[in-house]
């Protein structure tokens, strides 16, 4: 492996983290009000939500570019009053592979915060704790293992992510160019060796990941 | 001791068409039993009062504070209130104690302390585990402790913030028998010392009579009856009550005749004499309440008693309950006596004993009959 | 119930490898992004008057290289530079003496049209210029003879960093046409179909490389016969009108080697 490829493989590193930064503070609010909650509409968040793991990626990148490109609602915004482009930029690497990789998220924290008895919760209340309180010193701690199988999961899919990575980031070395993109230009560009070698890579990556999530999950107390 | 702290009334409907219907329940501080038997709704009332589960409509308030009222109107939706359980002041503890199990005896003491300054904290939970024996505990998590030690450091994390109100849900309902039985004097000591104005939640008529001041019966969801524990216990005012608060010998009798306050009641073979009190005047069917330990059995008939009612009895049968013996007996009609273990041997009572049972009138209970 | 399942199985499995011969043949070919809509309308009429049908597959030349490698069916190749077709003829691909390099073309700057004006490549390195689309090097031809324009004009360097590689000549117009980036590089004749997007900058022919559309027979064609037909059709006078019609340099029919 290349210093190039090992710069590729900690690009595409740090994207899946910086997405999960995203991932989570949304992720674990709407698993907590879909464990918690019940209203009107719920069924419509629930769909929405789980969108993104039956559309086919590309669908998913294509709302994102009309969403955040130059003269999309958000993008024309931001661009307009911050200077900032989202747009073939790793910005958009980064909002790719957070709204590819939200669903698994919440899939795996909703059931931790189901499976989870009330009773604690509800005790917590009675001893003064407000709700922010209740839920990080009781409902989180208490729902730790399916809440971290659920970030390895995110992790491992923003990490793999490429239909809607490449239609709002495109392919630019250095700069949004992640692994499976760089593997498919590979391809495209006959360096098979390239292609194989970086495919090795992510796949030692996910197994690792899979591994992991599928033992905290079944190890449940 | 007995100004009305509480009042409440409220309805609460259940899928599957069961209700709690509660009356102008009245409680004051001290500790008041919530009794009945299971399935009665007891802890959906305690829940209730205490904040965890809402009712469909009624009212509950503490001192002058409204914790509670939603009245079953539309127009008068804007003026409904519910306050929070944490901002109630209550200590709780449910029946299997939830205890946090990812913190220590400690993280769990001083859960509810957070608003006070680390060092003061830090005092009240040492004190708080001193005083109800959980000294070097302090680093346990709750799965490393005993029943009646988890119960304790429950009642703990409860009292450590001084509440206004405790409420406890069959607080010794989790344990085994002897050490129940143990706990429980222990128990109602540490509750004296208190002082706070309680409500316990049982369905066992030993613990309401050793741990209540006042007693609130529940059947069906409705309350039946409220008062001091002695007197709801010794004066059922129905049947549901007198059978929930397990009075042993109900029988049914007839009247025969009601002179100066006293009523001759004619039950199976024998005649019976017990207060008239509050029966009304054309009653004629009635039930006989008879506590068994109201029964005193007495070998020789030969030497002049107070009790009214002495009864020629045939021991049935013996059945040993701990120190204590019920002694079930034929006496024209089923009576049954409870004596202790050492009572038992000296009236060297056997199967087919013959002997002499008395029960002062003031202790025989009628209930008019009621269709 | 059991035979049914398996005949129908059965049946699907057959259909995959049969094929259905309805038209007197099928001509595949494989041709540049800026080729679309020229070829199309030639071939169009190509079938009108000849029976045979003729099928597009449309990417970068590179791309398209790639998978005529990795033995795609093809008949016809239509490159946008010779470097594609000579990759391909020294691997034996390409059958031989039926190759000609038929068209030329000139590069032009786009930019949309409310954008900012370019009037050299010089432009391109202000800082009002954040996002400059190219064909992708490795395998689009344009982006290649933008590179060599850009190199030429002295501004590589400053530009390097703005450049955002797109997958052929007609994402670059696309990306242009969105919006998304400030300017991009294509052919004078992609630029033409576009109303969407501003001629800036006609890059004159010195400061370019020489562009230069091979059209090659493969080896391997699957219809040779009917293919060499349409080679033949797309070298006439009816073919070349329509090219000039859409903006493109006639070479003279000299074969390239």
């Amino acid at each position: 492996m290349s210093g190039a490829e090992w710069q590729l493989v900690g690009f595409s590193l740090r994207m899946a983290l910086a997405s999960l930064l995203l991932v989570l503070p949304v992720g674990l609010a709407l698993a907590w009000w879909l464990a918690r909650k019940d209203w009107r509409g719920k069924a419509l968040v629930e769909t929405l939500v789980s969108l993104p793991l039956v559309l086919p990626p590309v669908v998913t990148g294509l709302v994102l570019l009309q969403l955040f490109g130059r003269r999309g609602p958000v993008g024309s915004w931001l661009h307009n009053i911050f200077n900032c482009d989202v747009v073939f930029t790793w910005r958009a690497v980064v909002i790719a592979l957070a709204a590819m990789s939200l669903p698994l998220f919440v899939r795996a924290a909703r059931t931790a915060f189901e499976e989870e008895d009330v009773k604690f919760e509800q005790l917590a209340r009675t001893l003064g704790a407000g709700e922010w309180r209740v839920f990080f010193t009781i409902t989180l701690p208490l729902a730790k293992r399916g809440v971290l199988a659920g970030t390895l999961l995110a992790f491992a899919r923003a990490l793999g992510e490429f239909g809607a990575t490449i239609m709002v980031a495109g392919n630019i070395p250095g700069r949004t160019t992640t692994l499976p993109v760089a593997i498919y230009a590979a391809v495209q560009n006959g360096e098979d060796a390239h292609a194989w070698t970086l495919a090795g890579v992510s796949a030692v990556i996910a197994f690792a990941a899979v591994f992991v999530s599928e033992n905290l999950l079944r190890r449940r107390k | 001791m007995n100004n009305e702290i509480i009042t409440a009334t409220f309805r609460k409907q259940f899928p599957g068409g069961a209700e709690i219907v509660v009356e102008n329940v009245c409680i004051g501080g001290g500790i008041t039993v919530l009794f009945g038997a299971s399935g009665s709704g007891k802890t959906t009332v305690l829940r209730c009062l205490a904040g965890l589960e809402t009712p469909d409509e009624g009212e509950i308030k503490f001192g002058g504070e409204v914790w509670f009222r939603k009245s079953g109107k539309r127009k008068a939706k804007g003026e409904d209130i519910f306050l929070p359980p944490r901002k109630r002041g209550i200590g709780f503890v449910p029946q299997d104690y939830a205890l946090f199990p990812h913190l220590t005896v400690a993280g769990n003491v001083c859960y509810g302390l957070n608003e006070l300054p680390a060092a003061e904290r830090a005092a009240r939970v040492l004190e708080t585990l001193n005083w109800l024996g959980l000294d070097g505990l302090e680093h346990r998590l709750p799965r490393e402790l005993s029943g009646g030690q988890q119960q304790r450091v429950a009642l703990a994390r409860a009292v450590v913030r001084r509440p206004k109100l405790l409420l406890l849900d069959e607080p010794l309902a989790a344990l085994d028998t002897p050490t129940r039985l143990r706990l429980r004097g222990e128990l109602r000591q540490l509750l004296r010392q208190l002082g706070l104005p309680t409500i316990l939640v049982t369905h066992d008529r030993f613990e309401a009579l050793a741990l209540g001041d006042d007693v609130v019966v529940l059947h069906d969801g409705r309350n039946v009856q409220q008062g001091a524990v002695p007197e709801v216990f010794s004066r059922p005012v129905n049947l549901a009550v007198a059978e929930i608060t397990a009075v042993e010998t109900i029988q049914s009798g007839q009247i025969l005749e009601t002179r100066d306050g006293l009523a001759t009641v004619a039950v199976g073979d024998a005649r019976l004499i017990a207060l008239a009190g509050d029966l009304p005047p054309a009653a004629r069917e009635v039930y006989v309440c008879i506590r068994a330990e109201d029964v005193i059995l007495m070998r020789a008939d030969s030497v002049q008693s107070s009790p009214r009612n002495r009864l020629a009895a045939t021991v049935l049968a013996l059945v040993r309950e701990g120190s204590l013996v019920r002694v079930n007996l034929d006496c024209g009609f089923p009576l049954t006596a409870l004596l202790t273990q050492p009572a038992c041997e000296e009236l060297a009572l056997q199967e087919g004993t013959q002997l002499v049972a008395l029960v002062k009138a003031p202790q025989i209970h009628l209930i008019p009959f009621t269709r | 119930m059991k035979h049914l399942i398996f005949s129908i199985f059965a049946g699907a499995a057959l259909l995959f490898f049969v094929q259905t011969n309805i038209h007197a043949a099928t001509v595949t070919v494989f041709a540049a992004a800026s080729l679309t809509d020229s070829v199309k309308q030639i071939a169009a009429d190509y079938e009108k008057t000849s029976g045979d049908k003729i099928v597009f597959n449309f990417a970068a030349s590179g791309t398209l290289a790639r998978q005529i490698e990795a033995g795609a069916p093809a008949d016809i190749f239509f490159s946008a530079d010779e470097a594609k077709a000579d990759a391909l003829e020294k691997e034996g691909l390409l059958a031989s003496d039926i190759r000609k390099s038929l068209l030329g073309n000139s590069l032009v700057i786009v930019t949309a049209p409310d954008a900012v004006a370019v009037h050299s490549s010089a432009d391109l390195t202000n800082a009002a210029i954040q996002h400059l689309a190219l064909g992708d090097v490795k395998i689009v031809p344009a982006g290649t003879y933008a590179k060599a324009y850009l190199e030429k004009t002295g501004v590589w360097q400053a530009v390097e960093p703005k450049v955002v590689p797109c997958e052929s000549v007609r994402a670059v117009l696309a990306a242009v046409e969105s919006g998304n980036v400030d300017a991009g590089i294509v052919y004078k004749t992609d630029a033409a179909i576009s109303k969407k997007v501003k001629v800036a900058f006609e890059v004159p022919t010195a400061d370019a490389l020489k562009i230069s559309y091979p059209l090659a027979l493969l080896k391997d064609a699957p219809q040779p016969d009917a293919a060499k037909k349409f080679i033949a059709y797309l070298d006439s006078d009816a073919a070349t009108t329509v090219f000039k019609q859409f903006g493109f340099i006639v070479l003279s029919s000299a074969p390239a080697k």
